[in-house]
């Protein structure tokens, strides 16, 4: 269903972006975006193997404005580009889950510095993924194979770190994701563990989200990203269920979205029209496959609470309003 | 401590039930003793398996691959990473015997989900492995039963069930091809939705009963209104199919046969053996895993060491797992993949729906020369962590004579067995360099270099092109 009703809230589908895209116009099993200004969004592709690997940059009404990065170990290049975050400048920052590095570019793409040192002792890293800045301008790392979260200023000193391997509260198994709230407490999608764990700045254990005891409604298979809307209302790509996940502040599941992707984006629409065989192939098929999520892999939330979901397997990004001023219609119609 | 000859038969078990194991886990599996490690390698689900989760997490391209080499390096990450070597073996043992390839299925997803049906039930048993088989939709499309229908059959798949899947040639008739293609409409595919540009989708398997030609037919002798399902019934029952994949399994498991066309009118090479494969398929109902069991507990396949040409899966594979730097996650198995290829053996992309030539025919001049240069490679490689084991071993023995390094450097990478004129060379070059000693630290860089280049050599060797 387009729209979605529930607790209180209700989500409404709006349209996606994007398609698959070796290069160019296009995305390639994206891992990760950043909802920069301007209407502008830089999304990160992971590509495969020595293939695709890039940010590009387009905006929410699908212009394509151009790529920077591509494979190999030198600067502003990737070999495993996991995620992207922005500093109030709105420079680029991009890890590499593979080169153990955080990447700085400026807004047009061109490379500023890397930083990140291999290994496991205080500041290095090991496969770090999430990045995202907090209010005083340093960047949080999910350190995952440390299974731990470092704090580093912009260029790399090392502040401080939290978090062990484990599955208690505060224990990480090989975190993804993560953001900040405005109140600058931290939410951490523990992938192995299977869920979401809330702490305070300072990286105090606050609250997890998880399975509702004896529900399974709730349940999450390896959450990749979370975000936090005006309201506190938490979202959770959850990757293995391919769905997205929403809590109340307080950790109670509210509701899940499967994707609705009913319409396909202007580029995808593009490709399909160019295609007569294609044409034709669609229609002799259920399309609802298509509209679903597939590997939902990062969540963004913007001022105006619009929840944007991104699909590392169908290349896209979907995205909902939350809508404040909802009226119901007559159930009798 | 194990003795030499445990230690070969347990690498012996390893080369043709896996892709290999290093000296350590020899031991360990020595240490449970031979007849418990065959129950092991039988019985899978007694050890976890790959990750699907840190797979995908990790290299997300090759869930639903858009475009080879992505799915063939999917499945040689599984060969490497498993906990399960005979069932990645067997999923490449029946690979070879159902060959189909990307080259018409043009679809790599499907290809990972027939492999992905071996690995669910090639232990099992044969009836259902066919019938599994005919409604695969790589298959179906690869031999075209979605264009057999009722009263216009296409002849592909009901020709290549009994001419290269279950009986061979000589031992039906063509109008039992064509009763069995009848049997099979209406065993076709549906509709999918289009690849590009969200990606991949799969097919369905469909049975379509107003295309199902549901008259009598005659097949083999037997007479009635068959379906697909019937014909596989009969088929399994034939003696001829008993001995067909009986000297599939021993072509593959344990030494090499004539190449496959000439069975016909070409003997097995060991015809007892054959008979007890046989046996083992009729007392268990055509059950994989009994015939196994029988196989590799049977003297002729233990003493049949060394005498199979490995495949390029097989070479690749075992070398790389040898020298251990592709465990886990990393960048660089499509190469892997693409190695394989140049070496003759393009996984999922079998030259023909009779699949690759064995045995002696891997080898040609040009795929030599890549393979003696892709595993002396890897095993030169003294900065790989599986090299660096072995260096640490011998090192752990002390101070080596030439000849005893050359038995050492033998023992890591097998244990090899090799012909007098390779011993000859390999005591040359260590008797060039005299004495393995590690006592100062530019002995023990000198003695690393040297073990390098030994183990390059020998992996240069002929003896090391057999499994």
């Amino acid at each position: 269903m387009l729209t979605t009703v529930a607790a209180g809230r209700v989500f409404d589908y709006n349209y996606c972006i994007g398609m698959y895209g070796m290069s160019g116009q296009g995305f390639w099993s994206p891992q990760d975006f950043a909802l920069a200004d301007n209407n502008m969004v830089y999304v990160i592709s992971r590509g495969a193997e020595e293939l695709g690997q890039r940010i590009s940059r387009v905006t929410l009404d699908h212009q394509f404005l151009g790529q920077f990065g591509a494979f190999g170990r030198g600067d502003g290049q990737f070999i495993w580009p996991r995620a992207i975050t922005l500093d109030d400048e709105g420079n680029v920052y991009a890890s590499d889950d593979f080169l153990n590095r955080v990447s700085a570019f400026d807004p047009e793409g061109t490379f500023i510095r890397s930083w990140g040192d291999a290994g496991d002792g205080k500041g290095e890293l090991n496969g770090p993924c999430g990045i995202a800045f907090d209010a005083e301008g340093n960047m949080l790392v999910v350190d995952s194979q440390n299974h731990r979260v470092q704090r580093f200023t912009h260029k790399g000193k090392h502040l401080s770190s939290f978090g062990k391997h484990g599955d208690g509260d505060g224990e990480f198994n090989l975190p993804w994701g993560l953001c900040l709230d405005d109140a600058g407490n931290v939410y951490v999608a523990d992938w192995k563990n299977n869920r979401v764990q809330k702490f305070d700045s300072d990286g105090n254990f606050l609250l997890k989200f998880e399975a509702a005891p004896r529900s399974g409604v709730g349940d999450l298979h390896g959450p990749t990203g979370v975000a936090v809307d005006s309201e506190g209302d938490v979202y959770v790509t959850d990757w293995g269920n391919h769905r997205l996940q929403v809590y109340a502040p307080d950790g109670r599941f509210i509701t899940s979205l499967v994707g609705d992707a009913q319409q396909p984006s202007p580029w995808t629409q593009t490709y399909i029209d160019a295609n007569p065989d294609i044409v034709k192939a669609r229609r002799r098929v259920d399309l609802e496959p298509e509209w679903r999520f597939r590997r939902p892999v990062s969540v963004r939330v913007d001022a105006h609470d619009r929840i944007f979901v991104l699909e590392a397997n169908r290349h896209r990004i979907q995205v909902y309003d939350k809508v404040k001023d909802y009226e119901e219609h007559p159930l009798n119609l | 401590m194990a003795n030499r000859e445990d230690i070969a038969l347990m690498g012996h078990l390893m080369r043709r039930a896996g892709f290999g194991a290093s000296h350590d886990e020899l031991n360990d599996r020595i240490s449970r003793g031979y007849e418990a490690t065959v129950e092991d390698l039988l019985n899978p689900e007694r050890f976890e398996p790959v990750d699907d989760d840190i797979l995908y997490r990790y290299m997300p391209g090759y869930e639903g691959a858009l475009g080879p080499p992505l799915n063939q390096a999917e499945w040689v990450y599984r060969m490497i990473n498993t906990e399960r070597p005979l069932e990645e073996k067997m999923a490449l043992f029946w690979h070879q015997l159902f060959a189909t390839g990307n080259s018409k299925v043009d679809n790599p997803p499907e290809l990972t989900q027939q492999i992905a049906m071996f690995r669910r039930a090639g232990l099992g048993n044969f009836r259902e492995i066919l019938v599994e088989l005919a409604q695969n939709p790589a298959m179906i499309f690869w031999l075209d039963n979605n264009g057999n229908h009722m009263g216009a059959i296409n002849e592909n798949w009901g020709r290549e069930l009994l001419e290269l899947f279950s009986m061979g040639v000589g031992n039906y008739s063509e109008d039992d091809i064509k009763e069995a293609s009848r049997a099979f409409t209406g065993w076709t595919i549906g509709p999918k939705i289009p690849r590009n540009p969200l990606g991949r989708f799969y097919w369905s398997f469909e049975y379509r009963p107003e295309d199902h030609d549901d008259g009598e037919k005659t097949f083999l002798g037997h007479t009635g209104n068959f379906d697909g399902q019937d014909i596989i019934d009969i088929v399994v029952n034939q003696p001829a199919t008993a001995r067909f994949l009986a000297r599939h399994m021993y072509n593959f498991f344990v030494a090499d046969e004539p190449q496959v066309p000439s069975w016909n009118i070409t003997p097995p090479n060991d015809p007892d053996a054959i008979d007890q494969l046989v046996a083992a398929y009729d007392e268990s109902d055509g059950n994989i895993t009994a015939m196994l069991r029988v196989l590799f507990n049977s003297d002729f396949f233990k003493e049949a060491q060394f005498s199979r040409v490995k495949s390029p899966a097989e070479l690749v594979v075992s070398t790389a797992k040898l020298a251990g730097n592709f465990n886990g996650p990393r960048p660089g198995f499509n190469s892997l993949a693409f190695e394989c290829a140049y070496q003759g053996q393009e996984l999922l992309n079998p030259p023909s729906v009779e699949s690759w030539h064995t045995g002696g025919e891997w080898i040609d001049g040009g795929a030599l020369v890549r393979r003696v240069n892709f595993a002396a490679g890897l095993l030169g490689d003294v900065s790989l962590p599986g090299v660096k084991s072995i260096v640490a071993n011998l090192r752990s023995q002390g101070s080596l004579s030439p000849d005893d390094m050359v038995d050492a450097c033998l023992e890591m990478v097998g244990p090899l067995e090799v012909g007098d004129i390779t011993r000859a060379e390999l005591l040359d070059e260590a008797r060039d360099g005299g004495e393995l000693r590690w006592d100062t630290e530019a002995d023990a860089a000198e003695s690393e270099k040297r073990v390098g280049v030994m183990l390059a050599l020998i992996a240069a060797s002929r003896d090391f092109q057999f499994a």
